[in-house]
């Protein structure tokens, strides 16, 4: 039997298929917009809503930049702050009796209560926005390398101590890398998180960005910018979400969980 | 493999201020200060950010910064705690709350000399006089305006179980889908978008001023210390925002674009209708005589005696301290004049 010369690289196929997956969305969007004459102010079509980002895509662009930057480094910084942190919980069962519980009480306050006081604190930066995005991030990668560097088996710690491993080499080439699979779960909870907080963020009075954007549509009643900003945030977060799933299938290439 | 990873990250964590906008004044001899607006960037601000972007603050010596406002910002506790210097803040009423709290703020202008809302019931309905109110689902902001519209029934002998009243949201959709009978709208806002929905000719309006209510809002405030300690520097952002607003209120095409570039995605003929709305509101009553920003103490006092009689402000306060037009009489009459 031939077997065909070149066969379709899988990624290619993966690829094919998500674009058709897309382009049918797009097609369906449209098509049932205008065969049950949904009225344009509960859903637009989707050739509107594009054609509204066309007409000022420097917005729109600049906007996605600001707010992507703002949830990096929130993300960034939550996720280091959250790994030390569940190091130093590992490490010191004390402190963690004594600070987890603040951090829980922080986590139950609404992340909008805080967004007038950062704007008191930090003005109208970047950094305002990132902290928000950090408040929500850290908390999920803390309570999971917590977790994750629990589960190590104990009888594998023993046997590298009898090896003579300092703590710290314990910790580097055995804890932190079996407690990898579940920080990276809080890792993809935290893209999403680190992305809802820069757009509750820059609801406090900034000028750029896709919070923004979506402010300015909601309370101008303009229904097509409005879809046209959740169109870009989704982008953002699903492209955001892709990238920290991607690290994960390298990284951990060992790990059950995908 | 984890080492690398953290160093990445520690790296990026290293770009941080790089990335932040740099404090510290630029040029010598200038002031650094920030504008806080009451809203999100549309032309009911246009003449201050024509004035910014014609140099007019910085030929005063103000390197200004402005900050939209939101839906979730009190301008009043921005100012006051010196987040921002100066502040355009929602108007007559959250100065005087903010007065009543003890917050350190001192108004220096006002900015819309009329009530800028009205309520809007259909124009082919069965509400044609303000009794009419009677029994119907009325919704409003609980921001000053449900006050008003209290005294306005209380004028007309409507008790407040007579109707039912309701907080607004952030959509006129329930009233142009006939869910509710009155419906609150700025003049420049909500009813442009009425206006583009249902036609001009099937809205009813009813201004608190046909009631002999007038509620000036849009207030410019200051901190207490600011205006005691800076007052060279409040008069220069004062005589500044007054040109921009001038050539905005004359050039209007000029004070649109300066808006459209802040905020690119807004509706131009949207924009128009509300400079032309702002203009109206800000050379109403005294301000044609006195100029723009003009704090007419008659109608301050009126307006605070009818909030102390309605209860929304419990104690008489102390009207010369909160209202000060000493920075606006510095500018000669015929420069403020629109």
């Amino acid at each position: 039997m031939p077997v065909c010369a070149h066969p379709v690289p899988p990624w290619l196929l993966m690829g094919a298929r998500f674009i058709l997956g897309l382009v049918a969305a797009a097609l369906l969007w449209e098509g049932a917009v205008i065969a049950f004459g949904i009225r344009p102010h509960i859903l637009p079509r989707l050739s509107t809503i594009l054609s509204a980002i066309a007409a000022t895509p420097g917005a729109y662009w600049s906007g996605f930049l600001r707010t992507l930057l703002e949830t990096l480094i929130g993300f960034a910084a939550g996720a280091i702050v959250g790994v030390l942190n569940g190091v130093m919980f590992f490490r010191a069962p004390v402190l963690r009796d004594l600070l987890f519980p603040i951090f829980v009480v922080s986590q139950t306050i609404p992340v909008i209560a805080f967004g007038a006081l950062v704007v008191l604190w930090f003005g109208n930066t970047l950094l305002a926005k990132a902290v928000i995005a950090f408040y929500l991030t850290f908390f999920p990668v803390t309570v999971n390398t917590l977790l994750g560097l629990q589960s190590v088996d104990p009888r594998q710690t023993a046997l590298l101590r009898s090896f003579g491993a300092s703590g710290r080499q314990q910790m580097l080439r055995l804890q932190l890398p079996m407690a990898l699979p579940q920080i990276f779960v809080a890792l993809r909870l935290a893209a999403s998180l680190s992305l809802v907080g820069a757009i509750v963020g820059e609801w406090f009075g900034d000028t750029t960005g896709l919070g923004v954007l979506l402010l300015q549509a909601m309370y101008n009643e303009n229904v097509v910018g409005l879809w046209a900003a959740i169109l870009c945030a989704a982008v953002l977060g699903t492209g955001f979400y892709a990238l920290v799933a991607y690290a994960e299938r390298r990284i951990v290439f060992w790990g059950a969980e995908q | 493999m984890q080492r690398r990873h953290l160093l990445t990250a520690a790296g990026a964590a290293a770009m941080f201020p790089a990335i932040l906008p740099r404090r510290g004044a630029r040029a010598q001899g200038t002031t650094k200060a920030s504008l806080r607006l009451k809203w999100l960037p549309q032309t009911q601000f246009a003449g201050f950010y024509l004035a910014k972007a014609r140099g007019y603050y910085e030929a005063e010596g103000i390197d200004l910064t402005i900050n939209p406002g939101g839906p979730n910002l009190l301008t009043e506790n921005l100012v006051a705690t010196g987040a921002d210097t100066f502040g355009l803040s929602g108007g007559t009423d959250s100065v005087f709350a903010a007065r009543e709290k003890n917050l350190p703020i001192v108004c220096i202008g006002v900015s819309h000399q009329q009530t800028p809302f009205v309520f809007v019931s259909r124009a082919d309905g069965p509400i044609r006089t303000i009794q009419d109110f009677k029994g119907k689902t009325i919704t409003t902001w609980y921001t000053g305006a449900n006050s008003v519209l209290l005294g306005m029934l209380a004028k007309a002998g409507l008790k407040p179980g007579d109707f039912t009243m309701q907080p607004q949201q952030v959509s006129v959709t329930p009233f142009v889908d006939g869910q509710i009978d009155v419906v609150t709208a700025t003049r420049y806002n909500e009813f442009y978008t009425l206006m583009t929905r249902m036609g001009r000719d099937k809205l009813r309006t009813f201004a608190p001023e046909e009631q002999g209510i007038v509620f000036p809002r849009d207030t410019l405030i200051v901190s207490e210390t600011t205006a005691r300690q800076k007052p060279e520097l409040v008069k220069g952002f004062l005589r500044a925002s007054m040109k921009g607003w001038r050539e905005a209120l004359k050039d209007q095409k000029a004070g649109v674009d300066v808006v459209m570039a802040a905020a690119p995605t807004l509706n131009r003929d949207h924009q128009e209708f509300m400079l032309v709305e702002a203009g109206k509101l800000m050379t109403a009553g005294a301000a044609a005589r006195d100029g723009l920003f003009w704090i007419d103490q008659a109608t301050v006092k009126s307006a605070h005696d009818f909030f102390l009689e309605h209860g929304v402000i419990k104690a008489p306060l102390d009207l010369a301290a909160a209202y000060d037009r000493s920075f606006l009489e510095a500018i000669a009459v015929a420069d403020r004049r629109a």
